[in-house]
């Protein structure tokens, strides 16, 4: 086939012109068999025409075809450096746009390093900033808010686990410093709430001249609740706990006056 | 043309021109610097820098310089000077005689043609060749690189270099002496020893007596200290000096100092409000009087060696203080007596607070989290920082040399954050065989992976290739041939709903097997004998009575199924045998600190496995089994497969075992290892009896092989492998079926002869004995089969544990009535005697 003649020629230009005809035919039947074709004869070519005039068209031609084909490590490395060598470009806006999308593809569950999260915000940001304007705009947002949702369930999901594993010290702790650094968070109502449960399951285990400090400590953290979150989602279960303090308290004075 | 820098000036770019030594095309080099003709430009400006700067970090040129040329009616023509760092093209070698070596040397360097060719590269190279022949004691060295300048073969235009190295290793330099003067306390043969360097003896032929400098140094330093932990507070070197005989020797000499022999007096401490003096003091472990020792001083306050050591620092360390800061101050030196005070500066207590993981691109948080000790508000505790580092290491995700805690601390609000930074290791293994045996073609797939996520098997994102990173085991394996099959699975995930550490193992095994003629070698497939089971169990980490119990119930089923198959252990030929028990096991192992080669503590474990008792309910009467006709043949006598099949349809039997092991430091490195064991298997109903399953066979390595009726083989040293069979106590008749009751205790003394993570050895030695029996009425558990020798115990992580015993039996196998069994060679794999 033409594909395997300019595979083994020496011709730069036939390779050139092969690999063109099936990135085009890739995008155009939408297969990914040509793309991976396309992209093996532009890494022979590529050195090649760096400098030349073809450079720019050839170098986005291999960062998208990174892309089309889901190595999204590499398509976001070429991108940025088409972003980097050609700043004058007609693609510049796509290539950058897309840079951050490989990074966004690149980000793994929550659960897991979020080193990807932190690059594909980053260059959200950078492009947000840069092109107000921009064809992306509203979907380069709705990714960003995305990621921060990711970090933000990855910070809660830390917290409720040193509760589900009954260390509630470090729930308190943890779900302080969420609350703190995630203002906006949908999982703020959670994190209020399961603070409060925290630090009602820590006080009816404390030693007895601890126990009446830490209710006070939790209901505090209650009246936080319902201040921020009157409607929220776990205001019946709230206000299960609270009657439990007051009862507590009130016999723990009562005791205390007997 | 000058012009002035101060105020940047807009000028559209006329024409750009490149000059200079370079083989690049003029047109490539304005590509790189990413202007073009036409460009709007301010004169001086950033976008130039930044464009020098751009070509810097091709790391292409050795030199640039941009220049304006003209300017006419706002037009700059700009040029470009560049000079092309040269290549290298090949390196030349002379004085030496070996071409490996000259390899060497280039690799080590990394002189592959294409490298830019610097001074640098060139003062490195030489410096780095005579430091290497140094260290192996040439001393005298010498390396001369010359470049040579050649044009390209393929391009004129374009200049590469050459490099010759010449290099003169001289004569390997030795220490003829070491002169010692000025010391009256240490002799000089005990000085020469704290050294490292040493000086030429005959009688040490087989030892290096080079030249080192860095060996020098620290040797100096020992010297040093070996007089300060002696008392000898001031000694110090006044002179040193290295003498050059010849070629190949020189002779060092050291002049010395001792000065005075002083005594600690009063140990006061100040600014210590945490701790009272008393207890400061216990820690420091230093008495008026005793021999002024300032190594040992300065260890007790800060040992640099050991993180986790018992000192001052790490008291207030440990509990909170992180700023706290220890100095010793002599008050008053009269006579031979000097005071101390300890000034401590305690600072404020200092918290945890953020605790991130970073690196973890497979293990998910929760799996990390739920081993990390230090916790957000918890008191700042650097032994809970070096002990969580080394447990994240031992769950076997991560690379134990690459875990590292970053610190973020925060005087002013006093918390400290940590990162733990790791490095996901492959923690899967693959197994694969195949081979003749038996037979026939063998072939067996193994495959183990340890960071399993069960959770992921449904997810198809998960498949990278495989669901990871919850932290669970999944093994597999097959293994088949022509007569048999088996089939196993297991599972197991360490944190039962994530709570606490409670252990799920659960297994499911299956095996089949044809009945081979090995001498026809034909497979009979319409004779099979197959055994179908699973088990599942739990295990957890107590509290009380103290931390190193654990409970663990488990409850296992087997299913035997005959056809025509006669393999002794029964006698019916078709039937079935289900075998459902449930076992209970309480553990307690306190040994430290090595797993591998403990030098204390104890650890004991007692199980028991139970079955159903069927026979309090169903009725049968097995004691009259045999007058019953419907087991009996037409002839009238008592059909024995019937009854057997009858008897062990559902298996009925408990299991009691016990085991202890007690390790005691002796002298030195010397460890004493005491051991008992002891089982026992017995029947709820004695006229359904104990079951040919699940019996003890005592003797040889212990090793499991191929069973099917689920019995333990006890290792004992110095007799074959299941030879020590149980006798009768008064016809002295032996039974080869297995024994119902069995003891053996052991003594052995071990020692290390090396304890490196990549391997462990350590040598041993035995004095051991056991028995089995039949039931209580023939038990004496003096009656033992003794034995006695030596072996050898290596330990590699990739490995296992793998060893060789040689055994010397004293007494004659059970049923002959020869001599002492004689001398018995044991292979250990992965087990522990």
């Amino acid at each position: 086939s033409e594909y395997q003649k300019a595979l083994k020629s020496d011709e730069v230009k036939q390779k050139y012109e092969v690999a063109m005809q099936l990135y085009e035919e890739g995008l155009a039947e939408n297969k990914k068999s040509k793309h991976k074709k396309a992209l093996r004869l532009i890494e022979q070519v590529l050195p090649q025409y760096r400098g030349k005039p073809q450079g720019e068209h050839i170098s986005f031609v291999h960062a998208n075809s990174y892309y089309i084909l889901g190595a999204y490590f590499d398509s976001a490395y070429q991108f940025e450096r088409f972003t980097k060598s050609y700043p004058n470009s007609q693609k510049y806006e796509e290539a950058f746009y897309k840079s951050a999308l490989s990074y966004y593809n690149e980000s793994p569950r929550y659960s897991l390093d979020q080193t990807e999260t932190l690059k594909a915000m980053n260059k959200f940001q950078e492009y947000i900033s840069k092109f107000p304007d921009g064809e992306h705009i509203g979907d380069a947002n709705e990714k960003y808010a995305a990621l921060r949702e990711k970090l933000e369930k990855k910070a809660y999901e830390i917290a409720k686990s040193y509760h589900h594993r009954e260390d509630y010290k470090a729930a308190i702790e943890a779900f302080d410093n969420f609350i703190e650094n995630n203002p906006g968070s949908k999982f703020r109502d959670e994190a209020y709430f399961y603070k409060l449960d925290a630090a009602y399951i820590l006080a009816i285990n404390s030693y007895a001249q601890l126990v009446e400090e830490r209710l006070i400590a939790a209901q505090t953290y209650y009246e936080d609740y319902l201040k921020y979150f009157p409607q929220g989602g776990y205001v019946e279960q709230a206000n299960t706990i609270a009657k439990e303090i007051k009862e507590r308290l009130n016999n723990n004075s009562e005791n205390n006056l007997g | 043309q000058d012009m002035a820098l101060a105020n940047g000036k807009e000028y559209t770019i006329g024409k750009i021109s490149v000059v200079g030594s370079t083989n690049y095309n003029e047109q490539t080099v304005i590509a790189f610097m990413g202007i073009k003709s036409g460009d709007k430009l301010y004169i001086p400006g950033d976008k130039i820098s930044e464009i020098i700067k751009k070509l810097w970090d091709l790391g292409l040129f050795s030199d640039i310089n941009l220049y304006v040329t003209n300017i006419d009616n706002n037009v700059a023509d700009l040029q470009l000077e560049i000079k092309e760092v040269p290549e290298l093209n090949e390196v030349k070698i002379s004085g030496l005689d070996k071409k490996k070596k000259r390899e060497e040397i280039i690799k080590e360097n990394d002189l592959k043609p294409g490298t830019k060719v610097t001074e640098n590269l060139i003062a490195t190279t030489k410096a780095s060749i005579e430091n290497k022949y140094a260290e192996d004691g040439f001393l005298f060295a010498k390396v001369n690189i010359q470049t040579r300048t050649i044009k390209d073969s393929l391009d004129n235009d374009k200049e590469k270099v050459n490099l010759v190295l010449r290099i003169n290793k001289g004569e390997k330099v030795k220490i003829k002496e070491i002169e010692i003067k000025g010391n009256e306390i240490f002799s000089d043969a005990k000085i020469r020893r704290q050294m490292k360097t040493k000086q030429k003896n005959f009688l040490r032929f087989w030892k290096r007596s080079k030249y080192i400098a860095e060996e020098y140094k620290e040797s100096k330093e020992k010297i040093i200290n070996k007089y300060k932990s002696s008392g000898f507070r001031d000694a110090r070197i006044v002179n040193d000096s290295l003498r050059i005989l010849n070629e190949e020797e020189v002779a060092l000499t050291l002049e010395l100092e001792e000065g005075n022999k002083y005594y600690f007096g009063e140990i006061s401490f100040l600014g210590n409000s945490v701790y009272t003096d008393k207890q400061l003091k216990a820690v420091l472990g230093i008495a008026k009087g005793d021999v002024y020792n300032g190594v040992l001083l300065e260890k007790k306050i800060a040992d640099k060696e050991r993180p986790d050591a018992a000192d001052l620092t790490n008291l207030y360390q440990n509990n909170g203080y992180l700023f706290a800061r220890i100095n010793p101050v002599e008050t008053r030196v009269y006579n031979d007596t000097i005071d101390f005070e300890i000034r401590v500066m305690e600072g404020k207590m200092a918290y945890f607070d953020e605790i991130r993981v970073t690196g973890n691109d497979k293990t998910n948080d929760h799996v990390i989290y739920r081993n990390i000790r230090t916790r957000p508000g918890q008191v700042y505790s650097k032994q809970d920082v070096v002990r969580t580092v080394r447990e994240l290491g031992a769950t076997g995700f991560f690379d134990a040399e690459q875990l590292s805690p970053d610190f973020d601390v925060n005087p002013s609000d006093g918390t400290v954050d940590l990162n733990f930074k790791v490095v996901e290791s492959g923690a899967s293994q693959i197994e694969l065989q195949g081979g003749y045996g038996g037979g026939g073609f063998v072939g067996t797939l193994g495959l183990s992976f340890n960071n399993f996520s069960l959770k992921g098997i449904f997810d198809k994102d998960a498949y990278k290739p495989l669901p990871m990173g919850d932290g669970q085991t999944l093994s597999l394996r097959a293994q088949a041939s022509s007569f048999y099959q088996t089939y196993s699975l297991s599972f197991s995930e360490p944190w039962l709903g994530g709570k606490k550490p409670i252990r799920l193992t659960t297994s499911f095994s299956h095996t089949k097997q044809f009945y081979r003629d090995f001498f026809a070698r034909e497979t009979d497939r319409d004779r099979s004998f197959l055994i179908t089971g699973g088990s599942i169990g739990l295990a957890k980490n107590l509290k009380v009575p103290d931390d190193f119990f654990v409970a663990s119930v488990a409850l296992s089923f087997q299913h035997y199924n005959l056809q025509n198959y006669n393999i002794g252990l029964f006698t019916f030929p078709n039937g079935t045998a289900d075998n459902l028990a449930i076992t209970l096991g309480l553990s307690r192992d306190n040994t430290h600190t090595n797993p591998i080669f403990p030098t204390g503590g104890s650890k004991f474990g007692i199980t028991a496995k139970l079955t159903p008792p069927y026979s309090a309910w169903n009725g049968t009467d097995y004691a009259n089994l045999a007058n019953d006709p419907a087991y009996q043949l037409p002839n009238g006598q008592p059909d024995v497969a019937k009854i057997d099949q009858e008897k062990f349809r559902w298996l009925e039997y408990y299991k009691i075992k016990f085991n202890g092991d007690w390790y005691n430091k002796l002298i030195g490195k010397l460890v004493l290892r005491t051991a008992t064991e002891f089982g026992f298997l017995g029947a709820y109903n004695n006229d359904r009896g104990i079951p040919p399953f699940e019996r003890f066979y005592l003797g040889g390595d212990g090793l499991g092989g191929y069973s099917l009726d689920g019995r333990e083989n006890i290792a004992l040293r110095g007799y074959g492998n299941q030879t020590v069979v149980p006798r009768d106590r008064e016809d002295g008749l032996t039974r080869e079926d297995g024994a119902t009751i069995y003891n053996k205790f052991s003594l052995e003394l071990r020692y290390p002869i090396t304890l490196k993570p990549q391997a462990s050895i350590y040598a041993l030695t035995f004095l051991e004995g056991g028995s089995s029996y039949d039931g209580f009425k023939d038990y004496n558990p003096f009656q033992l089969n003794r034995s006695a020798g030596a072996g050898i115990r290596i330990f590699m992580p990739a490995f296992g544990l793998l060893g060789i015993d040689f055994g010397y039996g004293f007494d004659p196998i059970p049923g002959t009535n020869g001599a002492a069994n004689g001398w018995e060679t044991h292979f250990i794999i992965g087990q522990q005697f």
